[in-house]
């Protein structure tokens, strides 16, 4: 059995090893593919930590050992065993439970903790680069309110350097999504935080609707020259939103009566061979087409609002247009918990860090995910700050959101379960992620402690079975000014 | 030599103002919340002896089922036992952690929107006391995050802004009482994007960083000028010149003079290599010395130069990528610099992470391996020492200030909460008391600017 040095290394372990650049998984060919990439793997493995396991690194089976394991799905398993093969989780179970395959690498993680990738889920991930550098921003559309037809997918940036920042405080995966400038800002997409290239990336395109609610959507001063343009209240923002949705359900109507049209048979084709099928031909609307998912109830909708009052009025009109909603933010609805857990809506709850209001007490918004699941709410917690950098930069701080609702009174198991399977649930990836199962997705996490705690060092990130290379450009730059 | 008064002095503190104006209902009202004012003044504090802790000292290690002695409002004893008399009250902290209280270095907290004056890239006058609302909500807010001591900055929009204020964080004391009794003063300078931004934007000097430094050796130039013209002055008098008319008193150059006669700590928001690198130069060319480089985010990478010039730095741990000049932001920074001598502080720059510093400090013993001990130091003794109240506070020592924070948890550890926090022996915050927590306030608190940081206040 060989032991990992890295696990017990000094920061500087690496200092003597050449870059290999992160994006080796980027020029490694299909991300399936990994006897492609595995000589890239072995080289750097054998960097890490000299030759001491580089013959086995191009091997497709890797068995942690020793390792408590949290499952997230079922229980603890304190020295378990965690078998990797072909990208999935093949078994998992305690020691001497589990056989491990021959000519499996085998990896020695007595005293680490493993668990599964964590999954944000809200991020502006390949939207933003340098926060205050326009240039690097595609983060919303603000020149209409109702932009269903931004996809998200079309402008990530793969290749941007928060991925790897992330990912290497053990996030896999993440949600996409757009500013919040708008109140239908676009749609979603789910990633996974390494892949050859963009498309192996994106796990699901425009797999949630991104509408927001509240003060900071109503179009006052600021834009158009200063002058407030419509709609600039909230009664505004309702009715345009109402009246938008009874467009696209008049769209529906339309398109479905041509289609039915172009399904008949062409009777008077023979007689007339010029003649028009119809008395006009359908124009398709992308603005309109592109709700039809969601007014159809197939994908949720995240719908980021935080006072009581504005859920309560963004949830009457959800309800009237049977949307699948998905909540976001609710840091201010301390006073309709009871409401919130009547709607029978997952929860993103967040920032945890948000202030809490004039007059209310300090841990108003830090006890708010531990009083939603109280009352049942399925909840997942992002990783956003409050008046700090926008949530991508933090990302890789997510962890410690989840580890501050513990300290405030949420189950630990809750609180994992809030930046793991409860996130894949509510986007509809729990299948293959969010859990450590035989035939998920091995996004897996060795770590030297509780994953929570700030004070906890990731040692090891697998996505898809692969070792990830614990690389990134400040971990370059910490390398070059440590010789 | 002939100097004026300073106008704002950190020493001897203000004159005490009269704490409620009578005949108004709603002020007598407020009055009656705020009547700790005139008992703080007053009477000291009871005695307390807090045993069983895991005391973690910042100065000389943790002590394990330690014992602190508060004999008014000074710490009296430390040790594994105290001699404190019988019959004092004892705090049993077994299971809880005490610790300093936190000092945040880098704060621009219950200034409403008053960060920066940004009509000019040189302010020095500014002092921003004449800002400072102890009502706002992010001092109860930091101070159930156990910070007990803030420098309130300037904004970074001027290269030479205003005049820091020292408080102390007695949430529901007059404004008066707040502030840190014989605290030095300081004075903020700033340099790179946010100046160049600020006036670049209006066609204005400095666009760049040469315009930048240029507008600093200019405002020094001016106040060496100002000295001279102030020692002529002098020498005739001395000659018994009666007729020698005394020059006309300049705030703004004499607030810079205060600089160049090194009257002020000079806490300078910088974050590249190359700009630590001119500082200290312009600060040899004109004799002073820089206290601290705030943010400071590549100190890494240049720490074994700054070293030697006994510049601390205040920094963030984690935060990066939200301008250019924060890219090559590395969240080992702290401990690398620490190793290589340069004193170390965290800070907030923000009403978000003041709320729990103790939890910046933790990720210290994760981003480059510091001890428990180096980690609590960032956010209590080095940040006390930036100030320039170490002799006062940050640390656990007998003869010291008993500002303390009780911990249910490892302080550094995510979980951590501040069930107590003491400033001066008193108590003014009780987690386990209903409504706000805060036996010193019932008021009524302001709070609508909510993040507090330099760079979302640069005055645009």
């Amino acid at each position: 059995m060989k032991k990992l040095l890295f696990f017990s290394g000094p920061i500087s372990t690496y200092a003597g090893c050449p870059i290999l650049a992160p994006s080796f998984w980027r020029k490694g060919g299909k991300p399936q593919n990994y006897v492609v990439a595995g000589s890239i793997v072995a080289l750097l493995l054998a960097c890490l930590s000299v030759s001491l396991f580089a013959q086995d690194a191009a091997n497709k089976v890797i068995a942690i050992s020793g390792a408590r394991l949290l499952t997230v799905s079922h229980g603890v398993i304190e020295n378990g065993v965690l078998v990797m093969a072909d990208g999935k989780i093949a078994a998992i179970g305690e020691a001497g439970k589990v056989t491990i395959p021959k000519g499996a690498q085998i990896i020695d993680a007595h005293g680490m903790t493993v668990y599964p990738g964590l999954i944000d889920p809200e991020t502006n991930f390949g939207l933003t680069e340098i926060e205050s550098d326009q240039n690097s921003n595609d983060l919303a559309e603000p020149s209409d309110e109702i932009m269903p037809h931004m996809h998200v997918a079309d402008a990530f940036h793969a290749e941007t350097e928060l991925i790897p920042v992330a990912r290497l405080n053990g996030i896999t995966n993440a949600v996409v999504a757009p500013a919040s400038d708008d109140t239908i800002a676009g749609q979603d997409i789910f990633i996974q935080l390494a892949g050859a290239d963009r498309d192996a990336m994106i796990l699901g395109r425009d797999v949630a609707l991104a509408m927001n609610y509240g003060a900071d959507q109503r179009r006052r001063g600021g834009r158009a020259g200063g002058k407030a343009e419509f709609p600039s209240t909230r009664m505004g923002l309702i009715t345009q939103l109402r009246q938008t949705f009874l467009d696209v359900q008049d769209y529906m109507a339309h398109r479905d009566a041509a289609a039915k049209k172009d399904d008949k048979p062409d009777t008077a084709k023979d007689a007339k061979p010029d003649a028009k099928k119809d008395d006009k031909i359908f124009k398709r609307d992308l603005k309109l087409e592109a709700l039809i998912p969601y007014l159809k109830g197939e994908r949720p909708v995240v719908i980021g609002v935080y006072e009581g009052y504005d859920i309560e009025t963004i949830m009457a009109l959800a309800q009237e247009f049977h949307l699948k909603v998905i909540l976001n933010h609710v840091t201010h609805s301390q006073e309709i918990l009871d409401k919130i857990a009547a709607y029978k809506v997952p929860v993103i709850v967040g920032s945890i860090y948000d202030f809490p209001r004039a007059n209310e007490r300090f841990d108003a918004v830090y006890t708010l995910p531990a009083e939603l699941a109280k009352r049942g709410v399925k909840i997942a917690i992002s990783s956003a700050d409050a008046g700090g950098p926008v949530s991508s930069h933090s990302s890789r701080n997510l962890p410690y959101a989840a580890g501050f609702a513990v300290a405030y009174g949420l189950p630990y198991d809750e609180a994992l379960k809030a930046i793991t399977l409860n996130v894949a649930e509510m986007f509809g990836f729990s299948d293959q992620l969010g859990s450590l199962d035989v035939g998920k997705t091995a996004n897996v996490v060795i770590a030297n402690g509780d994953p929570l705690d700030v004070r906890t060092d990731v040692k090891q990130v697998y996505i898809q079975g692969v070792p990830v290379p614990m690389v990134t450009r400040q971990t370059q730059l910490r390398d070059e000014y440590s010789k | 030599m002939y100097t004026f008064e300073p106008l704002r002095p950190g020493a001897p503190p203000l004159p005490q103002r009269a704490n409620c104006v009578t005949g108004v209902i709603a002020t007598a009202f407020v009055c009656a919340a705020l009547s700790g004012s005139a008992y703080a003044q007053q009477t000291p504090p009871p005695d307390i002896v807090f045993k069983n802790a895991t005391v973690m000292t910042a100065s000389h290690g943790t002590i394990e089922h330690g014992a602190v002695w508060v004999h008014a409002g000074k710490i009296a004893g430390v040790g594994a036992s105290v001699n404190a008399p019988a019959g004092t009250a004892v705090v049993d902290a077994t299971g809880l952690w005490l610790t300093p209280g936190i000092i945040d270095p880098h704060s621009h907290s219950a200034l409403d929107s008053d960060v920066n004056e940004a009509t000019s890239p040189v302010t020095p006058s500014m002092h921003m006391i004449d800002a400072f609302d102890n009502r706002d909500k992010a001092l109860y807010h930091a101070l159930a995050g156990g910070v007990t001591t803030e420098l309130l900055l300037h904004g970074s929009a001027n290269m030479i802004g205003g005049q820091a204020v020292v408080i102390k964080n007695k949430v529901g004391l007059d404004r008066d009482a707040m502030l840190f009794p014989n605290a030095p003063g300081s004075i903020k300078f700033a340099s790179g994007e946010n100046p160049k931004r600020v006036y670049g934007g209006r066609n204005q000097l400095p666009s760049t960083r040469m315009g930048n430094f240029e507008v600093m050796r200019q405002a020094f130039e001016d106040a060496k000028n100002y000295m001279a013209t102030l020692d002529a002055y002098n020498a005739k008098v001395a000659k018994g010149d009666k007729d020698a008319i005394p020059p006309k008193r300049d705030l703004k150059l004499e607030a810079l003079a205060d600089v160049l006669r090194g009257k002020l700590y000079v806490q300078i928001h910088c974050y590249r290599a190359d700009e630590f690198l001119t500082e200290e130069a312009i600060a040899h060319e004109y004799g002073y010395k820089i206290r601290a480089f705030h943010h400071a985010l590549e100190m890494y990478k240049v720490a074994d130069k700054i070293a030697p010039e006994q510049t601390a730095i205040a920094t963030f741990t984690d935060w990066w990528g939200f301008k250019d000049e924060a890219w090559d932001a590395i969240p080992w920074n702290a401990v690398m610099s620490m190793r290589k001598g340069v004193r170390v502080a965290l800070k907030s720059d923000s009403n978000d992470h003041i709320r729990r510093l103790n939890q910046e400090a933790g990720k210290m013993v994760h981003y480059g391996g510091a001890t428990e001990d180096e980690a609590i130091r960032m956010v209590t003794l080095n940040p006390a020492w930036i100030i320039g109240v170490d002799q006062q506070t940050g640390s656990i020592d007998v003869g010291k200030d008993a500002d303390l924070v009780l911990w249910n948890k490892d302080p550094l550890s995510t979980y951590a909460r501040a069930q107590k926090v003491y400033i001066d022996g008193d108590l003014f915050f009780d987690s386990s008391l209903p409504g706000l927590g805060t036996p010193h306030f019932s008021g009524v608190m302001h709070g609508d600017n909510e993040a507090g940081s330099d760079d979302e206040e640069d005055g645009q």
